[in-house]
C-alpha cells in the first residue's frame, strides 16, 4: 500500500512556524462524566501543516480533533482555530465550522440524498450558491476525487472507498482551510483504503493544512510534517516522521509501534 | 476479465410447486380440497347475498321480505341522510363539491411533485379553504350554514382532514421538543406529550366539547367543532410526536454531526437531513396513525356530531327501514374501506419510492 503512494517531496517535513497557527490548543482539558479524556494538551498546527495524530484506542485521539470543530465541549483551556477563540460564542463557533472540515471514520454521508445532492447541500445553504453555481463546484471536487461518474447515485449504491471519497468532496465543496480526518480508512475493507489514501496525499501536495487521526503509518511517513502520538488522554511524543519512526523516545511509543507494525 | 458461464438458478414449474405445496400426500390434498370448499362456499354466499338474491331499488322494498339477499333499497332510498347528515337537504351539492375538492387536495398532496413547504401549504390552504366556504356558505350568496348542521361524509372528512393538518406539524414541534438538549424543554415536552397520551380520546372530546366553555373566555371558545378538532389534533399530535421521535432516534448521530461540520443551522439540519430521515424511518407507524385517526373520527358522534357512522344509525333509524340496519353498515363499511385501504396502498408506495438507493 505504502508503496502505491507517491513519494512526497522532503520540503513538507520541516515545520514552518513563522506562518500564522490554524490550530492553537493550550492546556485544553475535557472530561466524560468522571473520565478524563484529555489532559493538559497542548498543540499547535501551523497553516499549511500535516499533521498525524496515532495513538491506542480510547487514547483520545478522536476526542482531541472533535474539539477543534466543537462536535466536543472541552471544559479548560483554550482551542484557538484561525485565530478565532472556541468559547461559548455561538457565532464564532458557526464561523469555524465553515472553515474547518471534517471527514469521519463512517464517511455519515446524507443516504437520502444522491452523491450530487450531498455536496450541493452546504454551498446552496451556508455559502448561498445558485443550484447551478454549486453544481459545478461539486463536479468539480467530485472529479478530483475521481468519483463524477458516480454523482447521481444514493450512497447507499457506493462501495466504502467511493463513499469515504464523496465525503472528502463534500467537504472540500466548503473549501475549508483545515481538513480534520477522523480514522478515514478504519471502516474500509483493504482493498479501498489506497483509493482514499490517494486522494489525501493529493490534498496534501496542494497544500491543505490537515489534521489526520490514522493508524496509516505508510500515509504518516510520506506525508506528514509530523506525527503525534496521544496515550491515556495525553500527548506523549511528538516529531517528524523520520525521527518518530525510526527513534521513538519515549517507551509507550516504542510498545504501540511494535504492536502496529509487526505485521 | 475471464470468461465465465452464467448460470440461472434452478426453477420449478408453476404446476409442480403447487403439486409439491398442496397435493404433496393425500392428507395434503384432503386439507387442501376442504379449504377450497370453504372458502368457495363463503364467497358464494357473500356474492349471491350481496349482488344475485338482492333488490336494489327503493321501489322494490316490498320485495325485501320475500328476497334472500340484501335489501339495498334502503341505501337508495337514504343515501342522502348518509352522505349528508343534517347539511339543508337542497344545499347537498355543496356538501358533495366540497368532499370532491377535499379527496382532490388530499390527492394531490400525495404526488410527489407538490413536495416543497410552499407548495403543499399552499394546496392546502386553497383546498381547506375552498372547503370551507362551501360548507359555511355566507359568500357568493351561498346561504350561511352553521357546523352543528354538518354531517355525513364531509363532516368525516373534514375532522379527518383538520385533525391531520393541525396534529402533524404540531406532532413535529413536539417530537423535536423532546429531544431537545436543554433538559427542562424536553421534559416539559415529555409531560405534555405523556399527560395527553394518558387520557382517553373520548375523555378530551368530551372536556373539548363541554367543559372548556367554562373555562375558556367567549372569544377564546369558538365554535364546538373546532374546539373538538383541536382537542382531536392535540390527541394525534402526541401519538405521531413519538412515532417521529422514533424516526428521529434510528438516525446514526454521525449525520447530524456531519451537518454540523458543514455548518448548517439547526433548522436547515432539522428540514433537510433529520426529519427526511425520521419520516422513512417510522412511515409505516406514520401511515397506521393517520388509519386510526380516520377511523376514530367516529368517536365524535358522542359530543353530538352527525359523522357518516351517526348517520348511517340515523338513515336506519326510522319506519320501515329499522330492519335493515346489516346493509347500511355493509355500505359505510365500504366507504371506511375505499378511504383505508387507499391511504395503505398510499403508504406502501411511499415506502417503495423513499427505499430508492437505500438497499
Amino acid at each position: 500500500m505504502v508503496d502505491q503512494i507517491k513519494s512526497v517531496e522532503t520540503e513538507h517535513s520541516t515545520v514552518n512556524s513563522q506562518v500564522t497557527p490554524a490550530v492553537t490548543m493550550e492546556n485544553v482539558n475535557k472530561w466524560f462524566d468522571d473520565f478524563h479524556v484529555l489532559k493538559d494538551i497542548n498543540l499547535h498546527v501551523a497553516d499549511g501543516e500535516k499533521v498525524v495524530v496515532c495513538g491506542p484506542s480510547g487514547s483520545g485521539k478522536s476526542t482531541l480533533i472533535r474539539c477543534i470543530c466543537k462536535l466536543e465541549d472541552h471544559q479548560r483551556g483554550t482551542i484557538n482555530v484561525l485565530g478565532t477563540e472556541l468559547n461559548d460564542n455561538v457565532a464564532n463557533i458557526d464561523e469555524i465550522r465553515r472553515e474547518v472540515g471534517m471527514v469521519f471514520q463512517q464517511f455519515n454521508l446524507f443516504p437520502h440524498m444522491t452523491v450530487l445532492e450531498n455536496c450541493t447541500l452546504a454551498l446552496t445553504l451556508v455559502r448561498k450558491k445558485s443550484r447551478k453555481e454549486a453544481e459545478t463546484i461539486a463536479m468539480g471536487f467530485l472529479e478530483k476525487v475521481r468519483i463524477p461518474e458516480q454523482s447521481t447515485k444514493y450512497p447507499g449504491e457506493l462501495s466504502g472507498g467511493q463513499q469515504q471519497r464523496v465525503a472528502i468532496a463534500r467537504s472540500l465543496c466548503m473549501n475549508p482551510k483545515i481538513l480534520l480526518f477522523d480514522e478515514p480508512t478504519s471502516a474500509l475493507d483493504p482493498e479501498m483504503i489506497s483509493e482514499v489514501l490517494d486522494v489525501m496525499v493529493a490534498l496534501a501536495e496542494e497544500g491543505m493544512t490537515m489534521v489526520c487521526v490514522t493508524h496509516e503509518m505508510g500515509f504518516a511517513r510520506r506525508v506528514a510534517d509530523r506525527v503525534i502520538f496521544m496515550d491515556e488522554g495525553e500527548i506523549v511524543e511528538q516529531n517528524s516522521p523520520q525521527a518518530f519512526f525510526d527513534n521513538p523516545t519515549n517507551e509507550r511509543t516504542r510498545l504501540f509501534l511494535s504492536q502496529i507494525l509487526q505485521h | 476479465m475471464t470468461a465465465s458461464t452464467y448460470q440461472l438458478p434452478p426453477q420449478s414449474s408453476f404446476s409442480r410447486k403447487v403439486k409439491d405445496n398442496f397435493f404433496a400426500s393425500p392428507f395434503d390434498c384432503l386439507v387442501t380440497l376442504a379449504c377450497a370448499v370453504f372458502f368457495v362456499a363463503i364467497f358464494y354466499y357473500i356474492v349471491d347475498w350481496a349482488f344475485i338474491s338482492s333488490i336494489w331499488s327503493s321501489e322494490d322494498e316490498p320485495l325485501c321480505k320475500e328476497a334472500s339477499g340484501a335489501c339495498w333499497s334502503v341505501i337508495d332510498a337514504r343515501h342522502r341522510i348518509i352522505f349528508f347528515g343534517l347539511f339543508p337537504y337542497e344545499e347537498h351539492w355543496r356538501s358533495t363539491l366540497a368532499c370532491v375538492v377535499m379527496v382532490a387536495t388530499i390527492v394531490a398532496s400525495c404526488v410527489p411533485w407538490f413536495w416543497s413547504t410552499l407548495k403543499l401549504s399552499g394546496l392546502w390552504i386553497i383546498g381547506f379553504g375552498i372547503f370551507y366556504f362551501l360548507m359555511a356558505g355566507g359568500v357568493f350568496g351561498l346561504s350561511v350554514i352553521t357546523p352543528e348542521r354538518w354531517g355525513g361524509l364531509a363532516l368525516t372528512i373534514f375532522i379527518f382532514a383538520a385533525v391531520s393538518i393541525i396534529g402533524m406539524p404540531l406532532s413535529i414541534v413536539l417530537a423535536l421538543g423532546r429531544r431537545s438538549k436543554l433538559p427542562v424543554i424536553a421534559r416539559l415536552f415529555g409531560l405534555f406529550i405523556d399527560f395527553f397520551r394518558s387520557l382517553p380520546l373520548l375523555t378530551i372530546l368530551f372536556t373539548a366539547a363541554v367543559i372548556t366553555p367554562f373555562l375558556l373566555p367567549g372569544w377564546l371558545q369558538g365554535d364546538k367543532l373546532y374546539r373538538v378538532i383541536a382537542g382531536f389534533a392535540i390527541f394525534f399530535a402526541c401519538y405521531q410526536a413519538e412515532n417521529i421521535r422514533a424516526g428521529l432516534q434510528a438516525i446514526p448521530p454521525g449525520q447530524d454531526e456531519a451537518g454540523l461540520t458543514l455548518g448548517l443551522t439547526y433548522m436547515q439540519r432539522v428540514t433537510r437531513i433529520q426529519l427526511p430521515q425520521a419520516f422513512r424511518n417510522s412511515l409505516p407507524a406514520i401511515v397506521n396513525q393517520f388509519v386510526i385517526t380516520f377511523k376514530e373520527t367516529s368517536i365524535v358522534t358522542i359530543v353530538g356530531f352527525f359523522e357518516i357512522l351517526a348517520s348511517g344509525s340515523a338513515a336506519f333509524g326510522t319506519g320501515k327501514w329499522t330492519v335493515y340496519y346489516i346493509e347500511v353498515y355493509v355500505f359505510i363499511g365500504a366507504i371506511y374501506f375505499i378511504f383505508v385501504f387507499s391511504l395503505s396502498r398510499y403508504g406502501a408506495y411511499l415506502e417503495r419510492k423513499l427505499r430508492v438507493g437505500h438497499g
